[in-house]
């Protein structure tokens, strides 16, 4: 066990914050409790997987692992019982969570909430299901707690007071997200008791930590609040500035809403960073973004998880507490961090399967890291459900199939088949989802090949599998995907996007714009498009052309890096180094995991004179990419000039001309 | 009181059934799936408890009574009742081969798995079962041995009589246990 840098860690889910929203509510003193959290931690954007689903990415927050590994791959999953749905369970998770293994280590853990997390887990404390907090919305309903929904279940009586009804929340509690709610007319318009909900369900979680925070004794705590996203999903429409299509007078009514729900959930921050004290770890985060702005989507994919397309890739992650730096910024975080680094906390090994990284950066001093092969195969009770209760669902789905051809039970309603059906089918993109995103395009290819086999008629599968033929280099056979879907009349712009980055790679720069001005032409907001059109003008060296589609890129979407990065490469081919500079360092600024940008900013500042933080930024790209032939040769000429380091620059030549003699022979072969 | 005659079909439930209606309990069937090779005395089932997902209020009606609920369907059963729950074990290599059999007369299609998967499945599906009904506190559970029961009638009978709430006739459960009714015999067991 190495050293412990952490007394107690509180993990605190919000899910779909995003800091588009923040900033401006802490810049206006509106969220001060997560300003104080800001500026007394380290904070910063943390990247999202694909796909951006909340079941899958709040248990790769939990495990540190992917949802291949976890194992949790949609919202529902074949319930064996009934022949339909349920929401997925936590039988279905197939890792450890942080609990489990901080469970097995002895400390005092309790998790309250999370997602797939019925039913609760017999853990080292207090577990609460997400269905804790799902109350009936009318008063005379009775509000029984499902069974296993609280570990243990001796508590459940006292917990279960604590709940929270839609019908307690008062009107004048409802103001502040609704100045003018006395205007609704609720016969109509059902959106208020929506929002009464939604406070009330969140609020029984808030209580339920709180209660355990004052309760019992404690090491660790994880609490999830889905609020955020819920409001976001409900009420972002008419976040201002209105959105083309939103009636005024419904704007009007309902612009305050999700102000008013980063405040709400602010309030809870407050309460819970001052129960857990001063000793406290705090780690706030979120497991995806949520578009505000003029990117907010104006249609829905018409697929099951369509509203997905709200999601932004960057999420919030804040962390407080000893050990860790103060008021800094941290990059290159992604979701599966989480884990790794809260062990770290604890002074324990991280798993090697483990998927995430412990976030260094964070720490005041490099932490001791330890490591074990895997956490799965330690010995000793960790607080997961008995493997009895753990069951393949296909292995489930077989059994009940076997019953009813026995006449031992009535087979499933078509509806029930047909949703089980479907389910099983998105369980199977999402895990092709997952291999791409992990760039294990050989894994995702036989289930994206299956996928459309089954559905040819699914544009969205057509599409990742040319996508995956692309990138394992089949340009042939990624070609004729794209051409059927064209046969069949699915000329979606993606398909156009996807075939114009293939002609770009073949060199066809001609043929590759051709399609991209037409996908540009059906739907100009296309994630990337402008960035392709702008490294096809590049080729061509039309640099005003260049110059104008990632300027295009940078109205749809400043915060990307590669839309700045584009600019700072025309603007270097159009010597206007200052400018080039400027957007380099936006783009580092935004990722700065950028090995490019670096070097953008590398060949802009040498032209200024600058020549030390020239060398600098070229040793930082080359940190990152040290295949980046160009840097070294820079990196040469700059320490090669009299009063330079002329040892470094004959190891920068040397590691140049060896670079060179490799792309070569590769290039013979 | 409700008494539940349960187990994965095929595993000798239909046997309980006659035994404890042979000891004088009241059972509540309907005589709709008649007596066949397989069950020569009769399979002992009531339609509506295939119905138990969508009604489980119809159990009501067993009030007193025995009724054979299959394995999958126990789950359904309210909890505002308590259960006695006789459970038969059979070895899942008989119940396959036994199950297949069963389907190939009906003409029906069962899971598309091989015997060995299949064996699997259904022994994941037993365990699970197990592991919830040790958590039911509005059931009584006694698990009884198929081959235990053949093999020695009166330690298994008298075991069953200890479990139930109410005297029922010995000899006349006895009678019932007639091991030229187990038909499919795994070869792994046969030797």
């Amino acid at each position: 066990m190495g050293q412990p840098l952490a007394k107690k860690v509180l993990l605190i889910g919000f899910d779909g914050a995003d800091w588009k929203l923040i900033n401006p509510l802490m810049d206006q003193g509106l969220m001060p409790a997560l300003e104080r959290l800001v500026n007394e931690g380290v904070m910063g954007n943390v990247a999202t997987l694909q796909p951006v689903l909340s079941p899958l990415l709040w248990n790769s927050i939990a495990t540190g692992k992917r949802a291949d590994k976890h194992g949790i791959l949609n919202f529902v999953e074949p319930d064996p019982h009934s022949g339909g749905l349920r929401p997925i369970t936590s039988t279905s998770r197939k890792v450890k969570a942080v609990w489990n293994i901080l469970t097995q280590r002895g400390f005092r853990t309790h998790v309250v909430g999370w997602f797939a997390g019925h039913p609760a887990e017999p853990i080292n404390g207090v577990c609460i299901s997400p269905l804790y907090a799902h109350t009936p919305t009318s008063p005379d309903q009775p509000r029984p707690l499902p069974p296993g929904t609280i570990h243990p279940a001796e508590l459940a009586e006292t917990l279960a007071e604590l709940r929270i009804s839609p019908a307690e929340i008062t009107s004048e509690e409802l103001l502040p997200f609704v100045p003018l709610a006395a205007k609704v007319d609720q016969e109509k318009d059902r959106r208020l008791a929506v929002l009464a909900k939604l406070i009330a369900d969140n609020c029984s979680v808030h209580n339920a930590a709180t209660w355990i925070l004052q309760n019992q004794q404690w090491d660790f705590l994880a609490v999830f609040y889905d609020g955020i996203d819920h409001f976001s999903h409900a009420f972002m429409q008419f976040h201002p500035p209105r959105m083309e299509g939103v009636p005024e007078d419904l704007f009007e009514l309902y612009k305050d809403v999700v102000t008013g729900a980063y405040r709400f959930h602010d309030m809870l921050l407050e309460t819970l960073v001052t129960l857990a004290g001063p000793e406290a770890t705090v780690i706030l985060v979120s497991d995806h973004g949520f578009h505000s702005d003029h990117l907010r989507p104006r249609g829905m994919p018409r697929e099951p998880a369509g509203p997905a397309i709200w999601h932004r890739p960057h999420g919030i992650l804040c962390l407080k507490g000893p050990h860790l730096q103060r008021d800094e910024r941290i990059y290159g975080a992604t979701l599966l961090d989480i884990t790794p680094t809260i062990l770290t906390l604890f002074g324990l090994p991280v798993g090697e399967d483990m998927d995430g990284k412990v976030l260094l950066q964070a720490f005041e001093e490099p932490p001791q890291i330890g490591r074990i092969p895997n956490w799965e195969q330690e010995a000793g009770e960790c607080g997961m459900h008995p493997a009895e209760m753990r069951m393949d669902p296909e292995a489930a789905r077989a059994v009940i199939e076997q019953f009813v051809a026995l006449g031992y039970m009535e087979p499933p309603t078509e509806d029930q088949s047909k949703a089980q059906s479907m389910a099983r089918r998105e369980e199977k993109y999402n895990l092709a989802r997952v291999h791409l995103d992990a760039r294990r395009f050989r894994e995702a290819l036989p289930l994206l090949k299956e996928l459309l086999e089954e559905n040819p008629d699914e544009a969205r599968f057509a599409q990742h599998l040319a996508e995956c033929h692309k990138q394992l280099g089949q340009v042939g056979e990624a070609k004729a995907v794209l051409a059927q879907l064209l046969e069949r009349g699915q000329t979606e712009p993606r398909s156009d996007l996807l075939m114009g980055l293939i002609k770009f790679e073949e060199g066809d720069t001609e043929g590759a714009l051709e399609h991209l001005l037409r996908a540009e032409e059906a739907n100009p907001r296309l994630p990337g498009l402008h960035l392709r059109i702008g490294d096809a003008y590049l080729r061509m060296r039309r640099w005003e052309d260049a110059e104008r589609a990632f300027e295009r890129a940078v109205d749809i979407d400043g915060d990307s890096p590669y839309a700045h990065l584009g600019l700072a490469v025309v603007r270097l081919r159009q010597r206007r180094s200052r400018e080039a500079a400027e957007q380099a360092l936006v783009a580092v600024g935004l990722q700065h995991f950028l090995p490019l940008g670096h070097y953008c900013l590398g060949v802009a500042l040498a032209r200024l004179r600058r020549l030390d933080r020239a060398v600098l930024a070229f040793e930082t790209a080359l940190t990152m990419a040290p295949g980046l032939l160009n840097a070294h040769r820079w990196i040469a000429t700059i320490e090669g000039m009299p009063g330079g380091n002329a040892e470094k620059a004959a190891e920068h030549r040397r590691r140049a001309q060896e670079l060179a003699r490799q792309r070569r022979k590769a290039a013979r072969l | 009181m409700i008494t539940v005659v349960s187990g994965v079909p095929r595993s000798g439930t239909s046997l309980m059934m006659q035994m404890v209606a042979a000891g004088g309990m009241e059972i509540l069937t309907d005589g709709l799936r008649g007596a066949d090779e397989r069950n020569p005395r009769g399979y002992f089932e009531w339609e509506p408890a295939k119905h138990l997902l969508q009604e489980p209020g119809r159990i009501a009606e067993a009030e007193g009574r025995a009724v054979k609920v299959i394995s999958s369907l126990l789950m359904s059963l309210p909890r505002d009742r308590s259960y006695q729950v006789l459970f038969m074990h059979r070895p899942l290599a008989e119940v396959v081969a036994s199950q297949a059999e069963m389907i190939r007369r009906r003409g029906t299609q069962g899971a598309a798995l091989t015997p060995a998967a299949l064996e699997a499945a259904l022994e994941g599906h037993v365990r699970q079962v197990m592991a919830w009904l040790e958590r039911q506190p509005h059931m009584r559970v006694c698990h009884v041995h198929y081959h235990r029961l053949l093999q020695e009638p009166q330690a298994e009978t008298d075991s069953i009589l200890a479990f139930l709430d109410e005297p029922l006739n010995r000899a006349a459960m006895l009678a019932q246990i007639d091991p030229s009714l187990r038909r499919q015999r795994h070869e792994s067991t046969a030797k």
